[in-house]
C-alpha cells in the first residue's frame, strides 16, 4: 500500500496510488495508455501540447491528464469510455498535423515516431486543412550535434524543459507566441551544452534530430543492444544501434537507479572508436616490421619471456572486472609480480582502500539515490560535469529539491548557479577540509558546510575526485570529515572501470576486495581462493614503473587496454620506458603512438564486442552484453591472460565467463573495511607560495582516443588548449586576456592562448589535459600539477619561434 | 557596447531594484532601456542583458520575442499599432490599418516607412473593445479611430505635434515611452 494512498476510477476500474500521482500515471498503473507528447516522466508537468484529454465527472471542461493529480472518489473517463474525450484527442491531433508536413519517409524519426504512432491509433486518419502548410529550413543547425526541422515540432517545450530543469543549460527556448512560435536558439549563441542529446530523444517527433545519424538507417535496419557507456564511471546505461556491423547512434536507456532517462553528449555520439581505421584484429609481432601472427605463435613466445625476465603491468580505466580479476590473479599467481597498476600516478591512501572494499558497503558507500535525497552534498576535487556528467545532473536534482551544495574546486564548475564555490588552490583542499573536519566556528565556507553536514542527520554526502588522493593524506581526511559528521562517503574515480580495477586489485599493494597485500590476515583470505601469491612485497605504482623500465629494470612491459604516452603525467619519462623496456607487449584495440615501441601487439576486442561487467563510481557492478560480434581473431581480455597462464604452464583456474565470475564474486563479497582514520594531526595554516602551481585535468571532450572518429562531438564541444589565470596573478605579470604565454615547469614548456578569469583560483594556472594543441602531460613529472612560470611570450616570435612543447620536450627516447 | 556610460548607470539603478537572487526579473525593464536609445533591442542588447542578469542570450531573447511590445527590428521614431482583432475588425480596424500605411508610407509588409518615421503593426486585441477600433502611437491609447482620424494624427505627429491620447501619458516618440516603461522617469500626469 503507497504512502497516502488515493483511491480512484478509470474507466469504471478501480486503482490505487499514492497521493499526488497525475492522472495519466494513475491510467498507466491499469495499462490504459492515454495519448501524449509533452509529458514526460521525469520533467515537471507543463500541459503544453493539449493531447491527452480525458474527463473527470464533476468538471465541466475536459482536464489534461498530464498536469492534474488524483482525489480520492475522482471518477475518469479516457478516450476508451468517454466519447467527449476521443473527439477532443482526435481534433488536436488533425491539429497538431495541420502544418506537419509529410516528412515520414525522409525523416530519422519515422518508425519509431510517438506522433506517427499516436496519428496512427488515435487520429482521425484524414486531414481537413487544405491551404499551404508552413515552411521553414531545413534543418536549422543549433549546433554541429543538432538540427531542427522546425515545421515537424508540435511546440511540446519538452526540449526547452530538459535544459530548464534537468541540465540548466538553458540555450533553447520557445520564442514569440501563438502561430510564429518556435523552438529557437539566440542569434549567435549555439547549442553549447554537454547534454544536449538528450533533447533529440525525448522529442516526441522527428523535429530534432542528431547530425551524426541525420539520414544514416531506419529504425527497421537497425540491430540493438543493451550495453553500460565506457566513457565515464557514470555507469549510464545506453542501447547500442548497429547497422550491418557498425555502431551508427546510441541512445540512452532509462535507469532510475543510476543514470535516470539522460546520458551525456560524449556517451551518446562519440561511438565510433571501435570502427576506427586504427583498429587491429590479428595479433602482431616484430620481426623486420610489425608482422601477422597467430595467438599460438605469439602466446608461447611470450610466456617464455616471462617465465625468465622481470615483468610489469599497466593498464587503464577501460577493461571489464573480469579482464582486471584474470589479470590481478596472473601477475599474483603465474607470473609472481606486484609491480602492476591500473592507475596514472594518483596515490588514494585509505580512501582508496575503502572504495575498493566498499563496493556492496550500503553503510558507507554512496550511490545516485543517497546524492539525490541527500540534503547537503559537499564536493571535493571534481568537476563532476566535466568528469563524470551524469552524476552532476543528480547533484542538480538535489540542489532541484533543496539539496545545499558545497563545492572545494581550484576552479569553478558548472555547477556555480546551483552550489557555493570555494575556489582552493590546489593542495590546499587539506587546509578546508581540516577547518571542516574540525568544525569551525563562524560564518566561513567551511563553518557552514560542517554545520551543515552535522545536521543531516547521517544523510549528508561527501563526494571525493580521485584528483584529490594526489595530496598526502587529502582524501583521507574528506574520509575523516565524513566519519565525523556521520555522512556516507564516496571516492569517485574517473575512467569507466577505475572502479572494477581497484576493486580487483591491480594495484601494486591491494589484492581484490580491498584486502591489502601487507596485512597478513587479508593477504591470506585472497591466498584460500588464489593458491599462493608469489610475491609478497608491495609493487611498483604506475610512475614507478615507467622509471623501472626507463632504468632498464624491467624486461617485459605489458600496456594493456592504455595510451600511456597520451594518459600517464609524464610524456618524457614515459617516452623513455617505452623506449628502453626490453619487450613491449601492447594488448589493445589499436597501436596508436605505441606503434614504435611495440615488440608484441595482442587484439582485445572492444566493449562492445564483450561480455562483462564493469563497475560504475557507486561501486555498482552492471552486465554488459556484446552488441556484435568480435572483429577479426580479437579476444576479450580476460581470455587473453587465461592463455598467456596456460602457455606458461599453468592456469587461471576458470575456463568460462560464468566460472571466472564467481570465483571473483567470492572475493568481492561484503566484508569489514579498515577503520576510517583518525590520524591527522593539523594541517597548520596554509603557507604562502611564491611561485603558481599548475594544475590539470582532462575535459569531456577532449583529444582522447576514444573520442575519435567523434567529429561533430568535437566541433561542438571541444576547445582548442587554453591557460587559465586569476585577475590578480595575471595584473602582477602584466598578463592580459587573450594574450599568448609561455608556460615552463621542470618537465618541459608549452605556448597557449590565456583567460583571465576570476573562475580559477587564484595562485594556480589551469591547463585541459588534452585539447587539441597541448597535450598537458608534456608539463607534468607524474603528478597532475606542478609548478610553474607563465610569460607572455616574446615580441616577434610568433608561435612557430616556439617549440612545440607537445613534441619536443623532454629527451625523446 | 549598449550599457555603458550613463547607460549602464541606468541598468544599474534599475537592477538594484531586486534582490541579488532574483536578478533575471530585472530583464522587462532592461529591455525597455535598450530600445529607448536605439529604438529597438539589438542583438548585441540581447546579449548585454543575458550577461548583466548571469542568464542566456536565449533566455532573454525568449521574453523579447513574446511581448509585442519589444521591437527586435528597426524601428521607426513612432509606432503606430493598430488592433485588427474581432471586435476592431467588425468596427473598421482594417481600413483604419490601411489609411495608416498610406499616410505613412509604410510598404505593406515592410513595417518601417523609407524616411524612418513610422512603424505600423498589427496588434491584437489591446483590452478596449468598447472603444474599437483601437490604435495606440507609441504605446498611448487612441479611441474609435476612424481612417480620417489616423491620417490627421499621422499628419500631426510630422508636424512634431504630440497627440493627446484618451488616457494616460502622452509621449513624444517610441524611445521616450520605452523609457517610461523602464522605469526611469516620472511618468507626466495626462
Ligand atoms: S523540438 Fe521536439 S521536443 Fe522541442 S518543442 Fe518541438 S516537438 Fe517538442
Ligand atoms: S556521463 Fe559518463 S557514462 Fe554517462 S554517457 Fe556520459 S560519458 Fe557515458
Ligand atoms: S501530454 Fe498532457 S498536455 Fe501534453
Ligand atoms: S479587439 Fe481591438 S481592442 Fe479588443
Amino acid at each position: 500500500m503507497p504512502v497516502d494512498p488515493i483511491t480512484l476510477t478509470i474507466d469504471d476500474k478501480e486503482v490505487t496510488v499514492p497521493k499526488g500521482t497525475l492522472i495519466i500515471r494513475a491510467a498507466e498503473q491499469l495499462g490504459i495508455e492515454i495519448p501524449r507528447f509533452c509529458d514526460h516522466p521525469y520533467l515537471a508537468p507543463a500541459g503544453a501540447c493539449r493531447q491527452c484529454y480525458v474527463q473527470v465527472e464533476g468538471q465541466g471542461k475536459l482536464q489534461t491528464s498530464c498536469t492534474v493529480a488524483v482525489a480520492p472518489g475522482m471518477v475518469v473517463r479516457t478516450q476508451n469510455t468517454s466519447d467527449a474525450a476521443r473527439q477532443a484527442q482526435v481534433a488536436n491531433l488533425e491539429f497538431l498535423l495541420l502544418n506537419h508536413p509529410l516528412d515520414c519517409p525522409i525523416c530519422d524519426r519515422g518508425g519509431e515516431c510517438p506522433l506517427q504512432d499516436q496519428a496512427l491509433a488515435f487520429g482521425p486518419g484524414e486531414s481537413r486543412f487544405i491551404d499551404a502548410k508552413r515552411v521553414f529550413p531545413k534543418p536549422v543547425p543549433l549546433s554541429p550535434l543538432v538540427g531542427l526541422d522546425r515545421e515537424r515540432c508540435v511546440l511540446c517545450a519538452r526540449c526547452t524543459r530538459f535544459c530548464d530543469e534537468i541540465s540548466g543549460d538553458r540555450f533553447l527556448e520557445l520564442f514569440a507566441r501563438s502561430a510564429g512560435e518556435r523552438v529557437s536558439i539566440a542569434a549567435g549563441e549555439d547549442f553549447r551544452s554537454p547534454f544536449s542529446g538528450n533533447t533529440i530523444q525525448i522529442c516526441p517527433v522527428g523535429a530534432l534530430t542528431a547530425t551524426p545519424y541525420r539520414f544514416v538507417a531506419r529504425p527497421f535496419d537497425l540491430t540493438s543492444g543493451d550495453s553500460v557507456c565506457q566513457h565515464c564511471s557514470a555507469g549510464c546505461n545506453v542501447r547500442v544501434d548497429v547497422r550491418r556491423g557498425e555502431v551508427v547512434r546510441v541512445l540512452a536507456r532509462e535507469n532510475p537507479d543510476v543514470n535516470d532517462a539522460w546520458i551525456c553528449d560524449k556517451g551518446r555520439f562519440a561511438y565510433r572508436h571501435a570502427d576506427a581505421p586504427g583498429r587491429i584484429t590479428t595479433p602482431l609481432i616484430r620481426d623486420r616490421g610489425l608482422e601477422p601472427a597467430s595467438f599460438g605463435e605469439i602466446l608461447p613466445w611470450l610466456a617464455e619471456r616471462c617465465r625468465s625476465g622481470r615483468v610489469a603491468f599497466l593498464t587503464g580505466g577501460r577493461l571489464m572486472d573480469e579482464d582486471y580479476y584474470a589479470l590481478s590473479k596472473l601477475a599474483r599467481t603465474v607470473v609472481g609480480t606486484n609491480d602492476l597498476d591500473h592507475r596514472r600516478a594518483f596515490h588514494g591512501g585509505l580512501a582508496e582502500v575503502v572504495a575498493a572494499a566498499a563496493v556492496t558497503d550500503r553503510e558507507r558507500s554512496v550511490t545516485y539515490r543517497d546524492v539525490e535525497h541527500a540534503p547537503v552534498i559537499l564536493l571535493v576535487g571534481l568537476d563532476a560535469e566535466q568528469e563524470v556528467p551524469i552524476l552532476h545532473l543528480r547533484i542538480r536534482k538535489a540542489a532541484a529539491r533543496g539539496a545545499k551544495v558545497f563545492v572545494v574546486h581550484p576552479r569553478r564548475t558548472r555547477l556555480h548557479d546551483v552550489a557555493e564555490h570555494l575556489p582552493t588552490r590546489p593542495g590546499h583542499e587539506v587546509f578546508v577540509l581540516d577547518r571542516i573536519r574540525e568544525g569551525v566556528d563562524g560564518e566561513s565556507f567551511e563553518a557552514r558546510a560542517a554545520a551543515a553536514l552535522r545536521g543531516a542527520g547521517g544523510s549528508g554526502v561527501v563526494l571525493v575526485g580521485e584528483r584529490l588522493a594526489e595530496h598526502p593524506l587529502a582524501a583521507d581526511l574528506a574520509l575523516a570529515v565524513a566519519s565525523k559528521t556521520g555522512s556516507r562517503f564516496g571516492y569517485v574515480t574517473r575512467r569507466a572501470n577505475d572502479r572494477g580495477a581497484l576493486g580487483a586489485g591491480v594495484h601494486p599493494s591491494l589484492l581484490p576486495g580491498g584486502r591489502r597485500l601487507g596485512v597478513a590476515g587479508e593477504r591470506a583470505e585472497v591466498e584460500a581462493v588464489w593458491g599462493s601469491i608469489m610475491a609478497s612485497e608491495d609493487g611498483r605504482d604506475a610512475q614507478e614503473i615507467l622509471q623501472a623500465c626507463a632504468d632498464r629494470l624491467v624486461d617485459v612491459l605489458f600496456v594493456i587496454g592504455a595510451d600511456p604516452l597520451r594518459d600517464h603525467p609524464d610524456a618524457a619519462l614515459t617516452r623513455r620506458a617505452l623506449a628502453n623496456v626490453g619487450t613491449l607487449v601492447v594488448q589493445s584495440i589499436e597501436l596508436g603512438d605505441l606503434e614504435p615501441f611495440a615488440s608484441v601487439f595482442l587484439p582485445a576486442a572492444p566493449a562492445a564486442e564483450k561480455d562483462g561487467h564493469v563497475t560504475d563510481w557507486e561501486g555498482r557492478s552492471q552486465r554488459i552484453r556484446p552488441v556484435r560480434d568480435a572483429l577479426g581473431i580479437s579476444r576479450p581480455d580476460w581470455e587473453i591472460f587465461a592463455g598467456l597462464a596456460a602457455a606458461m604452464g599453468s592456469d587461471l583456474g576458470f575456463e568460462t565467463l560464468e566460472e571466472l565470475h564467481e570465483e571473483m564474486a567470492s572475493l568481492l563479497a561484503p566484508r569489514a573495511m579498515p577503520e576510517r582514520p583518525n590520524v591527522w594531526a593539523g594541517a597548520g595554516p596554509p603557507q604562502w607560495l611564491d611561485d603558481l602551481t599548475l594544475f590539470t585535468y582532462p575535459l569531456l571532450v577532449d583529444e582522447g582516443r576514444l573520442s575519435d572518429g567523434a567529429e561533430e562531438l568535437k566541433a561542438a564541444l571541444e576547445d582548442p588548449a587554453f591557460a587559465e589565470m586569476h585577475p590578480v596573478d595575471a595584473e602582477k605579470r602584466g598578463l592580459a586576456d587573450g594574450v599568448d604565454v609561455r608556460l615552463t615547469t621542470a618537465a618541459g614548456d608549452a605556448t597557449v592562448p590565456l583567460r583571465v578569469t576570476e573562475h580559477v583560483a587564484a595562485g594556480s594556472v589551469f591547463v585541459p589535459f588534452n585539447q587539441p594543441g597541448l597535450a598537458a602531460n608534456s608539463l607534468l613529472s607524474g603528478r597532475s600539477t606542478a609548478s610553474v612560470t607563465v610569460a607572455a611570450v616574446d615580441e616577434g616570435s610568433g608561435p612557430e619561434a616556439v617549440p612545440d612543447a607537445a613534441l619536443a620536450t623532454g629527451p625523446a627516447a | 557596447m549598449v550599457f555603458e556610460g550613463p547607460l549602464r548607470a541606468d541598468a544599474d539603478s534599475i537592477l538594484a531594484r531586486y534582490p541579488e537572487d532574483h536578478r533575471r526579473s530585472a530583464v522587462m525593464p532592461l529591455l525597455y532601456l535598450a530600445q529607448s536609445v536605439e529604438g529597438s533591442v539589438t542583438r548585441e542588447a540581447l546579449r548585454e542583458i543575458g550577461a548583466l542578469l548571469q542568464i542566456t542570450t536565449a533566455e532573454v531573447e525568449a521574453v523579447a520575442s513574446f511581448y509585442t511590445m519589444y521591437r527586435l527590428r528597426p524601428t521607426g521614431t513612432h509606432v503606430i499599432s493598430v488592433c485588427t482583432n474581432l471586435a476592431c475588425k467588425l468596427r473598421g480596424a482594417e481600413a483604419v490599418f490601411e489609411a495608416a500605411h498610406e499616410a505613412t508610407g509604410v510598404a505593406h509588409g515592410a513595417e518601417l516607412s523609407d524616411d524612418g518615421l513610422f512603424t505600423v503593426h498589427e496588434e491584437e486585441c489591446l483590452g478596449v473593445c468598447d472603444f474599437a477600433p483601437a490604435v495606440q502611437i507609441n504605446f498611448c491609447s487612441h479611441d474609435t479611430v476612424s481612417p480620417e482620424r489616423m491620417r490627421e494624427l499621422v499628419a500631426g505627429l510630422r508636424a512634431g505635434e504630440v497627440p493627446s491620447p484618451a488616457r494616460g501619458p502622452a509621449f513624444d516618440s517610441f524611445k521616450a515611452a520605452s523609457r517610461a516603461l523602464a522605469g526611469l522617469e516620472e511618468v507626466p500626469s495626462a
